[in-house]
């Protein structure tokens, strides 16, 4: 919590005869974050590849290649997971009939689809001359005519009649477009072209060189793309066949060929001698006897593994995340950000408290809360593991998050929950009485009529947040560089901004017009002092140019303003929906009843989905922006230990 | 008559500052969303950084609408 695991560097040595024993457990323990060797020591060079390797790699690249041309795609369980001890043997016999089989379908397949594409475009040369009354073989085959052929839009007989008197014309109509055949004597061929080139609407066509009516040509060609098509049906659905019957197969081998490989490869990233090898890389430091005693229970007692002294200032410390089962969703946020380093505060915690605040107080209404719990709950039951899970999971927080804001302004889809009095009116509420006293709280909190309160509560929120963030840098620089320079690159801020509240906050009413100022009252002062105290440090510290940077720290907390104006706009658009419904169609009946509902559903449901980016969005950026860079630099390199989490296959 | 006018003065007042802010976010949008595409475009995990990005000048509009708030309802 609030920090990484904490990790040892190990180093394991062996002979070599004891190498790919010891491989196969640091594998199986799926703990090892090798740091890969440079080569850079004396008498031990980077080791060599299992002979294996080569072998293995060349299977693991057909069988992807099958695994791509029948498009098999992840599954995230499997019935029955196929032991290892099987695959060698079924890899053997399956996979090079299984290639033959694949490529021979996918050549048959490409060649069928090709011939269609051939037929395609001869049904496409052959159509417009259908609109002329001659076969195929006319267009051809004379010593002393010349036959033109094409599309021309404008009339050009009458230039042809110019140069010569024989000439033959043809013409049809295709598509809306006029086709003409034009046969004149070779020796006036040159003239013929020039008038046709110099026509823009002119486009030539070239007749294929077959013989018969196009009428018929074109029948043929139709009954045989229906022949080809059929063919191409049957060959996909026999792929289809196929990849049922060895989807299974292919991914366990994948699997076992990947870990194989992975395995085989693995002295590359170990330092070798004649006779012996060096790991080097991190673990995290309580499970290190396992670690130890796993080792030296495969091997017989014959490795050497230690804990290696680190120097105070390590930068390549793999990082892995530590956090409580319930906070684990929001490392995808920090890790998005950036991985954190070794010694910095991991804020996966804040955020599981914050995010969920941000969200809650921006969407706040009960109904939809209730859909996104139903929401997150689909997808959580569609999607596994990976990235979206874990989002999902985040949704429900924020969803339930969202439904306690929702009782506390009494909103359901933008409806009153209690009865709510203005301007002297009573409208009732879905539950038809009036809000209950919570201690100092009665609610509900109209968020259109508590505008100015919850302006006020939301930038106190922001005031919290960003010392919460200053607070977590004063003591992420302590650790780095020494408590004099948190004093002067955070506490500064932090005095500044506390200053500047004071004097603010007493200088309001002079400032809203009304009141002097009165420059004695001692918070004033007071403030006045902080934000010159925090200043000359700031000066100090970052330099004159740090001046700057004050306008950022007060648009930093307005910007916690967006989550009021968000909670309003969303209000407002449910408000909106209701009324159109409600005082608009419903109140006429009859059509507009079910227009009512129409525009009821859909406004709704746009408003939910605005809901969801919306607030998300933003209560994420209030994060990111605001609270993170008061804090945090990131750039450490995730924990990614040697091994493999087995899906398809079991030892 | 002249509580009205006033009233009516404070209305465009919100009104323009809800609306220029809000070009004012939407040019800055414009780039930022048109780079996010072409870097989605060579890497799709780039979505969820484009998306953040695109949002970050949306901040002007909403201190329009701040000031529009306050100018509604707290004076």
């Amino acid at each position: 919590m609030l920090k990484p695991e904490e990790m040892t560097k190990v180093v394991v040595v062996g002979t070599k005869d004891i190498l790919e024993e010891t491989v196969d457990t640091l594998h199986r323990l799926n703990l090892l974050h090798i740091t890969d060797y440079d080569g850079s020591e004396s008498g031990f060079s980077i080791g060599k590849p299992h002979r294996i390797a080569s072998k293995l790699s060349e299977y693991l690249v057909t069988l992807r290649s099958i695994s791509n041309q029948l498009r098999i795609s992840e599954k995230d369980s499997v019935e029955k997971k196929v032991s290892v001890k099987e695959i060698p043997s079924m890899i053997e016999s399956k996979l090079a009939e299984l290639e033959e089989e694949v490529s021979k379908r996918q050549d048959a397949i490409r060649a069928v689809e090709a011939e269609l594409k051939a037929q395609e475009d001869l049904e496409d040369a052959i159509k417009p001359l259908a609109a002329l009354p001659l076969s195929l073989e006319d267009y051809r085959g004379y010593e002393s005519i010349r036959v033109f052929v094409g599309f021309v839009d404008s009339e050009i007989e009458d230039l042809i009649r110019d140069k010569t008197e024989q000439y033959e014309l043809y013409t049809g109509t295709f598509e809306g477009r006029r086709v003409i055949a034009l046969a004149v004597p070779v020796e006036k061929e040159a003239e013929v072209s020039k008038i046709l080139q110099d026509e823009s609407t002119f486009v030539e066509l070239r007749p294929p060189n077959l013989e018969g009516s196009p009428e018929s040509l074109l029948e043929g060609i139709r009954s045989k793309k229906e022949e080809l098509s059929a063919k191409l049906t049957e060959l996909e659905s026999e792929r289809e066949r196929i990849k049922e019957e060895y989807a299974e197969f292919i991914l366990s081998s994948e699997e076992y060929l990947t870990i194989e490989t992975q395995k085989a490869e693995a002295p590359l990233r170990f330092a070798t001698s004649e006779n012996s090898f060096v790991a080097e890389g991190w673990i995290p430091l309580e499970r290190y006897d396992e670690f130890e005693r796993r080792l030296s229970e495969s091997t017989g007692g014959k490795i050497y593994v230690s804990k290696l002294e680190v120097d105070e200032e390590v930068k390549d410390v793999p990082i892995a995340l530590k956090n409580p089962k319930i906070a684990k969703p929001f490392e995808l946020l920090v890790n998005t950000f950036s991985t954190p380093k070794y010694k910095e505060i991991d804020p996966s915690i804040i955020l599981f408290i914050t995010f969920p605040l941000f969200y809650g107080l921006m969407l706040g209404d009960i109904g939809y809360g209730v859909l996104l719990i139903f929401l997150s709950w689909i997808i959580m039951s569609k999607v596994k593991s990976g990235g979206l899970h874990e989002l999902s999971i985040i949704l429900l927080y924020s969803a339930f998050s969202t439904i306690f804001f929702g009782i506390i302004y009494g909103e359901v889809f933008g409806l009153p929950l209690f009865n709510i009095v203005h301007h002297g009116a009573v409208e009732y509420g879905i539950l038809g009485i009036n809000g209950p006293q919570i201690g100092m709280l009665h609610l509900p909190v109209h968020r259109f009529a508590e505008v100015e309160s919850l302006l006020t509560l939301v930038l106190v929120v922001g005031i919290l947040h960003v010392t919460l963030g200053l607070l977590i840098g004063i003591r992420n620089v302590t650790v780095e560089h020494g408590f004099k320079a948190a004093v002067l690159e955070k506490l500064c801020w932090l005095l500044i901004l506390f200053g500047g509240i004071m004097a603010i906050v007493t200088a309001m009413p002079a400032i809203m017009g009304g009141a002097a100022l009165n420059t004695e009252n001692p918070i004033f002062a007071g403030g006045i002092v902080l934000v010159i105290i925090g200043l000359i440090m700031l000066v100090k510290g970052e330099g004159p140019i740090a001046i700057m940077e004050i306008p950022t720290l007060l648009s930093n907390i307005f910007s916690y303003a967006r989550i009021l104006a968000i909670g309003l706009s969303s209000a407002g658009i449910a408000l909106a929906v209701n009324t159109i419904c409600k005082d608009v169609l419903f109140a006429q009946g009859g059509v507009f009843f079910a227009a009512g509902i129409l525009v009821l559903i859909l406004g709704h449901t746009i408003n939910l989905l605005l809901g969801i980016i919306g607030p998300g969005l933003h209560s994420l950026r209030l994060q990111y922006v605001e609270f993170f860079t008061k804090f945090y630099e990131g750039g450490g390199t995730q924990y990614n230990p040697f091994g493999f989490i087995r899906k398809y296959t079991e030892e | 008559m002249v509580e009205a006018e006033a009233a009516g003065l404070i209305a465009i007042g919100a009104g323009i500052a809800v609306g220029l802010t809000g070009i004012g976010a939407a040019i800055g949008e414009q780039s930022i969303g048109a780079a996010a595409i072409g870097a989605m475009a060579e890497d799709e995990k780039f979505f969820g950084k484009g998306l953040l990005m695109t949002v970050i000048p949306e901040s002007i509009v909403i201190f329009g609408l701040v000031v529009a708030l306050i100018l509604l309802f707290v004076f």
